[in-house]
């Protein structure tokens, strides 16, 4: 990407060419990972609005086992966090690494099958749970006929990115791809690790929520950060048509969350009945985080610097660089709360709800909905069909994740406070928390507006009602004259 | 980093280093952990669950109790609240969640561990303790029928309601008001035109049940006392219909009732 050499236009018309070719390869696979993936989302968010209003009202549909909140509440998880996070990560690594590595997408075939694994497994999954065979494992609920049709599925996509990767016809290997690579190497030992040691051949006792936390910390940090921060690495320099600031604080940033992410997990348990030198050793690692955060903050920072403008113009630059910012948010947020003392008071309240949902959707929901409004066009031909709804989408999303965080974290606070004041009794606590609680139903209602606005541009997109590709990108307003060549 | 084999042996060593560190060590540290007995001979703690109780695991796992109720009481020096000048209250044990902080040994028998990561509701490491079985059948067909704070969810449907055969309740029979379980998991009260016709098909026996019960007769003759007898009746056990546990609720029930993981002393609980 950092070339200094100018291109002649015979250059750029080729490489157009040859992306367009790459793209029409990807339509098939990558379409069908990405409107799964866009189907479970709207699933779990359904489900977690169900949840959330149960919180504050236990009567709402009340009376049937499948709809009771301890399975709701699973099931959103299982929906959002494996259906919609790891189905919308494999149609980034697919389609980045394709881009990234300039070659025409392989096995198409192979990739629709794993695929369709994927969404087997991810109905047994939430079918089952609603159903009563949920594990009550947090992270990994889905019941145990499921983990054989991920591993299977992810296995693929593993063995289908180096493939590919070894084919590349491009020889400079980009961040991005650095952290594809990472991930998808990582998460299916995770994976399979963890089922092992928790269902299949399970370890005793407490090794069990050691094994659970490891696992639950790293399929954020080393599955959906990773191919999420690659996305930001990819797009932010696409759409404002400039290099990555610095080749160098994307090698610390990726080594050093490589090293340190994995080790940060335990701080779930901390004050738990676990070795106390094993939250220690988290807390560290939570600290250290500090480095590849910054290092990713400052690099997108200098690399925007000059281009705030084009916020206005362009839907993929502005989902993506509320991801960005996010990830900065939640991540120095993650490593304070690693703090014992900090966490004396947070852990088990919904101030962690408040934060893994900053993670989870400020940061990486926001940043695949960045992905989605830059990649469709170009595998579809067809143009978002109308730049008002995204707008809907945008505010919708970023006003609701805001409330749902903002109302969490002062109501988790004072729950933890509370909880650790024993002259204060439970009921005291759970009546101070509905108000909050209802402010958070409200967040998740406004949030699944946004979704729907998401839905109807994606379906209108798919079914070509909107104009061909050819005349340029959608924006939210038409960039002035010299505001460059902006280009998503 | 233009090449594969780097970014791949980097990415096998760093995670190797923490699958190593957090999850290897620890294993080897804690994988044989024995039950402890005081003096050989002695009962030995913690025992495998057995029977009903490990079906009750089962039913708490389905229905994610874990997701509002951790299994872990924290150090009598965990908790930090300043207010009033102490530092360190172990909230925990002062709420009465359990007598002593619970330790690795606590939990060698169970699967899955679920220690928990919320607090919606109170701690129940050692909820066997606190409630008897009479409490809790009640409290999981409706928890506002104890505790009209309760946010929890009503388990209805781990209940049955049926009608009562042969003039006699089964000894299974919830001892609920029949506001509770004319519509179970709902609190249920009579519109204003049902009272009425529950009032005028029933007059006759109706203050006989009042009167056996309270000093002083309800006046039917004004709409006061209508209203006393109908929140007193509200409170009454229905006649002709009974609320059963099933074999679920039975099991979690069992296993609710064994959770004494705070409990018994064991000498590494020391601080």
């Amino acid at each position: 990407m950092a070339t200094t050499t100018p291109l002649t236009q015979t250059d750029r018309e080729r490489s157009a060419l040859e992306r367009r070719e790459i793209d029409a390869s990807c339509r098939v696979p990558v379409l069908y990972f990405a409107t799964s993936a866009a189907f479970w989302l709207l699933v779990g968010t359904v489900l977690g609005i169900i949840a959330s209003i149960k919180l504050h009202s236990p009567y709402f549909l009340t009376g049937s086992p499948e709809l009771t909140f301890g399975r709701v509440r699973m099931a959103h998880l299982q929906a959002v966090g494996v259906g919609w996070s790891a189905m919308m990560v494999m149609a980034a690594a697919i389609w980045l690494m394709c881009r990234l590595s300039r070659v025409a997408l392989i096995y198409p075939t192979l990739l629709v099958f794993a695929g369709t694994m994927w969404n087997i497994g991810m109905i047994a999954d939430v079918v089952g749970i609603l159903s009563g065979d949920a594990q009550s494992v947090e992270w990994l609920d889905a019941p145990s006929y499921v983990p054989p049709f991920f591993i299977t599925g992810v296995g693929i996509v593993s063995a289908w990115t180096v493939a590919t990767f070894r084919r590349r016809r491009e020889l400079h290997v980009y961040v991005t791809q650095w952290y594809i690579l990472a991930a998808v190497f990582w998460f299916p030992w995770l994976y399979t690790v963890a089922v092992l040691m928790i269902f299949w051949m399970p370890a005793t006792g407490v090794i069990q929520p050691v094994v659970n936390w490891w696992f639950g910390h790293n399929y954020l940090g080393l599955w959906l950060t990773p191919i999420a921060v690659g996305t930001t690495y990819y797009i932010i320099p696409k759409v404002i048509g400039r290099p990555v600031h610095s080749y160098y604080l994307s090698i610390i940033g990726f080594w050093s969350l490589a090293l340190f992410y994995s080790w940060a997990g335990m701080h779930h348990l901390i004050g738990g009945p676990i070795p106390a030198w094993l939250a220690t050793a988290s807390t560290v690692g939570s600290m250290m985080m500090f480095i590849p955060v910054i290092a990713v903050a400052i690099n997108h920072h200098m690399t925007m610097l000059g281009s705030f403008q084009r916020l206005k113009y362009s839907p993929a630059l502005r989902f993506t660089v509320f991801g960005a910012i996010s990830y900065t948010a939640v991540s120095f947020q993650g490593s304070i709360e690693a703090l014992k003392d900090f966490s004396e008071v947070a852990h088990f309240t919904h101030y962690t709800v408040a934060h893994a949902h900053l993670g989870m959707y400020g940061f990486f929901t926001m940043t695949m909905f960045g992905l989605f409004y830059y990649m469709v066009p170009r595998l579809t031909g067809r143009e978002w069909a109308s730049p008002t709804l995204i707008r809907v989408h945008f505010w919708c999303d970023a006003i609701g994740i805001t409330i749902y965080f903002v109302s969490l974290s002062i109501g988790g606070w004072w729950q933890g406070r509370m909880l650790n004041n024993p002259n204060i009794p439970m009921p005291n606590i759970i009546e101070y928390l509905l108000r909050f609680l209802f402010a958070r139903s409200l967040a998740g209602g406004l949030i699944g507006l946004g979704h729907l606005a998401f839905a109807l541009l994606l379906v209108a997109n798919l079914m070509g009602w909107g104009r061909q590709r050819s005349g340029g990108p959608t924006y939210f307003v038409e960039p002035a004259p010299n505001a460059g060549d902006v280009q998503g | 980093m233009d090449r594969g084999m780097v970014i791949f042996v980097g990415a096998l060593l760093t995670f190797s280093s923490s699958w190593l560190g957090l999850i290897l060590y620890p294993y080897w540290q804690m994988q044989n952990e024995q039950p402890y007995a005081k003096t050989p001979g002695d009962d030995l703690y913690p025992r495998p669950l057995g029977g009903a109780a490990l079906a009750g695991v089962k039913v708490y796992q389905a229905n994610g109790c874990l997701y509002c109720h951790t299994q872990q009481v924290r150090s009598a020096k965990f908790g930090n609240w300043w207010e009033d000048g102490q530092m360190k209250t172990g909230a925990d044990i002062r709420r009465g969640w359990g007598t002593r902080r619970t330790v690795s040994r606590d939990y060698i028998y169970d699967r899955p561990t679920m220690l928990g990561t919320m607090r919606t509701g109170p701690d129940l490491a050692n909820v066997g303790t606190r409630y008897a079985e009479a409490w809790h059948h009640p409290h999981l067909l409706n928890p506002r029928a104890i505790n009209g704070w309760s946010t929890m969810p009503s388990f209805a449907f781990l209940y049955t309601r049926e009608k009562v055969v042969g003039g006699q309740k089964s000894d299974k029979a919830l001892k609920l008001g029949r506001e509770w379980t004319v519509n179970p998991g709902y609190r249920w009260r009579p519109t204003d035109a049902e009272w009425a016709a529950i009032l005028a098909r029933r007059v006759s026996t109706l203050p006989d049940v009042s009167q056996a019960a309270t000093p002083n007769p309800f006046n039917l003759t004004t709409a006061a006392g209508k209203a006393e007898l109908l929140a007193f009746w509200l409170t009454t056990d229905e006649e002709d219909y009974q609320v059963i546990p099933t074999p679920e609720a039975e099991s979690l029930v069992a296993y609710l009732l064994e959770l004494r993981k705070a409990e018994t002393p064991l000498p590494e609980v020391k601080e």
